[in-house]
């Protein structure tokens, strides 16, 4: 992923000189944001724009994957220089262990009682706030086959159709829980769910690296049903195929993604209110219209057309399966190694 | 060319370090850290790595194909590469031109063309079902076969033109002298152009295999992550297991293979020489 990122790292970096190298001119003050690399234009139209003409200030983002943004912060623990890191949660958990972050003081936050309470805390002592969430199911072309269970990913007729996640990626082990719990697994080694992935090894097309390749399959042909996260549910849409979203009896999995402050962050002040600025209705109203980010806030009232594309409204949000931010950050290596012994060979 | 050797020195020094502290030097503190173990410096990271039977497996696997893709470079690359030479001052420019193009496309576009081509409903399948040699496409894509083709494409240029610039230094009458004496053209490559030209078959060799063991978005993108790699294995260890010890020890490993490659070329060309 970090080919695509690296043309906004060095901007970001000639940014940073830049604002360096001024100290005279520049008397405004910088936020530095570490986030992934998706959607930035649309993030910088919605929500950085209108706060840096709020705040006085500049934002300055890096961005790359969760693994090199998580190492990048360590590597600067005595001397941050990131303010804000928007991570998904078990990241933002693993930073927290690392004591990376800090606490975030709620009563700070104007906007924080109009979450939904998943966002609240979602891992633990308040180390982060969630500002998104997105399901995850199958998507399947509805002219082919019909699905309502994860178990049907086991059809006969979906033999040499089907995409699913790498286990490396955010959908991987959320996949593997669906999967496991369908096939009546029990253990949180996912011993089962992986089992029954290796029977259909040979069945699968790919398991994919990056989500955006699951659009091109379908708009190729090559597979009939994949496994996606609800953010590339738009882009799927606009293939006009008759592509549905399943809603397993299973029900569905997904994630949540968080904001937190780095430790000791120079610009605490900077920080509350740019996080504050991005729970507010309008800053959640405006990246869900754009379907950059599902709300996290209560309040986002959505016409039916966008509330379609995103997973948005109380009970599906209830509903959501996820693997606690623990789990994972425990049992990731050992799904892995599972998989690979399994799967990968 | 110099008179004093010291200004020659001189001239190199600053690249010298430049490349010493801006490569050597990262390089040697990031592959330490195989060495780094809780109790200090030692060799249990290796231990593990050579003791797990998966990480065995993966290793072979990743030669092979390494392997492969240098064999198939080597041999489409002497064949274009003599007739580039063959084509004259004129056309050999033109020719060596394109050969280059597509280093100068992004390896990610490349390998995602391939996607387009060797699809189900790619131009491949499109001509397989439609002259009848098979009722349903094949799947190609996603196959050990995909990443092959793959490499070869993303790595043949670079043999080429090692093959050329080492071919091109041959005197234009080496080949009239030994038909004029009697060798078939089997004899003539295997005893004359071969041996005259090694040293761009072993710069040639190692750049292929350094760079298909090495090659991380083509066997994720066209292999579909089916079977792993030593490099998938190594993306592994980072951005998931989160440890960089094991991961310099893959590191190490794979710039170990490139130069091992290397010095194995390297002597079989001169042997061949005696």
């Amino acid at each position: 992923m970090s080919f695509m990122h690296r043309p906004l790292k060095w901007l970001a970096a000639g940014l940073a000189l830049a604002v360096a190298a001024l100290p005279a001119l520049a008397q405004e003050r910088t936020l530095v944001v570490s986030a992934f690399g998706v959607s930035q234009d649309l993030l910088r139209k919605n929500l950085y724009a209108p706060f840096e003409a709020k705040c006085k200030c500049k934002i300055v983002v890096n961005v790359g994957n969760s693994a090199d943004r998580l190492a990048k912060m360590e590597a600067r623990k005595a001397n941050p220089e990131v303010d804000v890191a928007v991570l998904a949660d078990f990241s933002a958990l693993e930073a927290a262990t690392k004591d990376l972050i800090e606490p975030i003081d709620v009563s700070k936050l104007k906007n924080y009682g109009k979450l939904h309470e998943m966002a609240k805390d979602p891992i633990g002592n308040h180390m982060g706030v969630g500002y998104t969430y997105f399901a995850t199911s199958i998507i399947y072309r509805s002219d082919k086959v019909k699905i309502d269970s994860w178990r049907d990913l086991w059809k006969p007729e979906l033999k040499g159709r089907i995409a699913l996640p790498n286990i490396t990626t955010t959908q991987g082990p959320t996949m593997l829980l669906m999967v496991d719990k369908a096939w009546g697994g029990t253990t949180p080694d996912f011993a089962t769910g992986i089992q029954k992935v290796s029977e259909i090894k040979g069945g699968v097309v790919t398991f994919y690296e990056r989500a955006a390749q699951v659009v091109q399959l379908f708009q190729q042909d090559e597979v009939h049903a994949a496994v996606v996260g609800r953010f590339n549910w738009p882009l799927v849409k606009k293939l006009n195929m008759p592509i549905a979203w399943a809603t397993p009896k299973e029900g569905l999995t997904g994630g949540i993604n968080v904001l937190v402050i780095a430790k000791n962050a120079k610009n605490k002040d900077l920080a509350y209110a740019f996080i504050d600025e991005w729970l507010s209705t309008e800053a959640q109203t405006r990246l869900a219209m754009d379907l950059v980010d599902s709300p996290a806030n209560k309040e986002v009232k959505l016409p039916s057309a966008v509330a379609d594309v995103l997973t948005y409204g109380k009970e599906t949000v209830a509903g959501l399966n996820l693997i606690p931010p623990t789990q994972m950050l425990l049992r990731r290596k050992a799904w892995v190694d599972g998989w690979n012994a399994k799967i990968a060979r | 060319m110099f008179d004093d050797r010291r200004i020659g020195m001189a001239l190199a020094a600053p690249a010298a370090l430049f490349v010493a502290l801006a490569f050597i030097l990262p390089v040697a503190v990031l592959l330490s850290g195989g060495f780094a173990t809780p109790e200090g410096w030692g060799l249990s990271r290796w231990v593990e790595f050579v003791g797990d039977p998966l990480a065995r497996e993966v290793f072979w696997r990743t030669v092979k194909l390494g392997a492969l893709v240098t064999l198939a470079c080597a041999v489409l690359g002497y064949a274009t590469a003599l007739a580039i030479v063959d084509a004259g001052p004129s056309w050999k420019g033109r020719w060596s031109g394109l050969v280059m193009l597509p280093l100068m496309i992004s390896p990610v576009a490349r390998t995602y063309a391939w996607i387009v081509l060797l699809g189900r409903t790619g131009l491949i399948n499109q001509a397989i079902t439609g002259l009848g040699f098979s009722d349903e496409p094949l799947r190609l894509l996603f196959t050990e076969t995909a990443v092959f083709i793959g490499l070869v494409q993303l790595f043949l240029p670079l043999m080429v033109l090692s093959l050329v610039s080492a071919l091109e230094n041959l005197p234009a009458d080496v080949v009239p002298a030994a038909r004029v004496l009697g060798a078939s053209w089997p004899t003539v490559f295997f005893k004359v152009l071969l041996p005259l030209s090694r040293e761009g078959l072993v710069i040639g060799g190692t750049l292929v295999f350094t760079g298909s063991v090495t090659a991380y978005i083509t066997p994720a993108v066209l292999g579909g992550s089916k079977v792993l790699m030593l490099e998938t294995l190594l993306y592994q260890r980072v951005s998931v297991h989160n440890d960089f010890a094991s991961a310099s020890v893959i590191a190490l490993i794979l710039i170990a293979m490139s130069v091992v490659t290397h010095a194995l070329l390297r002597r079989a060309a001169a042997a061949r020489a005696r």
